[in-house]
């Protein structure tokens, strides 16, 4: 990227086109999405044998289910036979196994091919050969995470490592019990805006001044445009008026037991790339999964994720939720906002990063590195 | 004629062993820890019974779910409408036999013409 005439405040953007070109979508999908750790279901919704989730990732349906060992498992959403999708629905429960609806090809839940019409007739097909065509997964902080790689990068380094660069360690966000807090509410938003501009919003907080006023009210910090994650190990501090991480600066949920101290009144942010935010407060976990759809849509993901008391006693968790729902909306708005003036021919070359915002840079390298350009 | 089919201690509950002998039968130990024996080719399509799901006493078809009575043979709903033959099953010396009944099973269409002669 050429940034020669750019004062030195200044640096450049991508160009409009990383945000509008399905052929650059396209390229992002099979070399981002299909290559990397993306997270695609809490672990707790597959709560039985047989329960599954279709989820799109990249240009490939992908099956994730619980296995009657318990273990999770991920497929390839398409009948070994002749190609038929085999579930059609975003979620679900088999008795005992995915049947193709077309030739009644039948695969268990570990994805073994266990009966098909004429096949006793043809024992020269194997029955894990033509199984399910399996791919990675791995279960984190209650997470459920798939990698469509044949030789995965590490998930230590790739995802644990982004929470570490973050936090300073992994005890920091282990402390929080992640995979064993309760869904208290989630929110699915359909946003009609690239995925790397709801990113970009992500990383940096110059707009929350403007567009988060209770944001800004509990997070008094935040009023100077540099974000939790422009730090290393910082946590955000509660304004010293300000009970809990409210819409309304009240009190708060109960505690997890494990924040320590200085975790204590404050709000820590994390970007797992490629898809995932994680926002930690002490009461509660903010959990955000992209599904980017379209070069110019993306379905994100929202939990709130409390302790498991707090859940099952019907607790009022409304204005917990409604202040992160709000710091949704008016981000995503602004993503929608920047999405069609993506494609004005005054963003041809496209727009600049105040300081606050040069990290953002580092994100388009890695994209460009990714996409080899 | 006794056909002998495999140990029972190597026969789980649970679980089915399919007799390759024509047409071939399947052998059932279940939770309760009986052994039955019917054909294994279920009658609506070649489909192998002991590849289904066994309940109790009765077998669901692998492909679409008729389920056969392992004690009689008999179909609970379509797409099967016909019974599986039953065998008799003998436990000598912790081996299993089957004695293969003499009946004219009811194979599928397609297997039925094969048997015959004709093409499938």
């Amino acid at each position: 990227m050429t940034s020669t005439s750019l004062p030195d405040s200044l640096i450049a953007t991508l160009s409009g086109s990383y945000y509008t070109d399905p052929g650059i979508f396209a390229q992002e999908q099979e070399r981002i999405f299909e290559t990397m750790w993306f997270c695609v279901a809490r672990a707790s919704e597959l709560d039985k044998p047989g329960a599954f989730r279709t989820v799109e990732v990249g240009r490939e349906s992908i099956i994730v289910t619980r296995s009657r060992d318990n273990a999770i498992r991920a497929f390839f959403n398409v009948c070994r036979h002749r190609g038929a999708k085999l579930c059609t629905e975003e979620t679900g429960e088999v008795k005992r196994a995915f049947q193709c609806p077309y030739h009644a090809w039948t695969y268990d839940l570990t994805g073994k091919l266990i009966a098909a019409p004429n096949l006793t007739k043809m024992p020269d097909v194997g029955r894990t050969e033509y199984g399910l065509a399996p791919v990675h997964v791995r279960e984190w902080l209650g997470y459920v995470w798939v990698c469509l790689a044949e030789e995965p990068p590490s998930f230590e380094e790739e995802v644990v490592g982004a929470v570490v660069t973050r936090l300073g360690d992994v005890e920091s966000i282990e402390r929080y019990d992640i995979d064993s807090l309760a869904v208290g509410k989630r929110i699915v938003y359909d946003v009609k805006a690239n995925w790397k501009l709801i990113i970009e919003n992500f990383m940096e907080c110059y707009h929350c001044a403007t567009i988060h006023p209770e944001l800004t009210e509990v997070l008094p910090e935040f009023a100077d445009g540099y974000a939790a994650q422009y730090y290393v190990g910082h946590g955000a501090e509660f304004g010293s008026d300000v009970q809990g991480f409210t819409v309304d600066g009240s009190e708060g949920l109960d505690r997890i037991p494990g924040v320590s101290e200085d975790q204590d009144r404050r709000y820590y942010a994390i970007t797992v790339q490629p898809q995932v935010f994680i926002n930690l407060v002490p009461d509660h976990v903010i959990f955000h999964r992209m599904y980017p759809v379209a070069a110019d849509r993306t379905i994100v993901e929202c939990d709130w994720l409390y302790l498991k008391d707090v859940v099952d006693s019907g607790k009022d968790v409304s204005r917990s939720v409604e202040l992160f729902d709000r710091v949704n909306r008016q981000d995503f708005d602004a993503c929608e906002r920047c999405q069609p003036a993506m494609s004005s021919r005054l963003y041809a070359k496209g727009g600049v990063l105040v300081p606050s915002e040069h990290h953002i840079g580092a994100f388009h390298d890695w994209v460009q590195g990714k996409l080899g350009s | 004629m006794k056909i002998p089919v495999c140990r029972l201690a190597d026969l789980p509950r649970g679980e089915a062993y399919r007799l390759e002998i024509d047409p071939p039968v399947s052998v059932f130990h279940t939770d309760d820890g009986e052994v039955f024996a019917i054909d294994d080719t279920c009658t609506h399509q070649d489909a192998s019974l002991a590849d289904g799901w066994l309940e109790g006493c009765e077998v669901e078809c692998p492909l679409h779910a008729s389920k056969f009575d392992l004690r009689t043979g008999s179909v609970d709903s379509p797409p099967a409408k016909l019974p599986v033959r039953t065998h008799q099953v003998v436990v000598e010396d912790g081996m299993i036999y089957v004695e293969p009944s003499q009946a004219v099973p009811n194979l599928p269409p397609c297997v039925g013409a094969r048997l015959a002669g004709g093409l499938a």
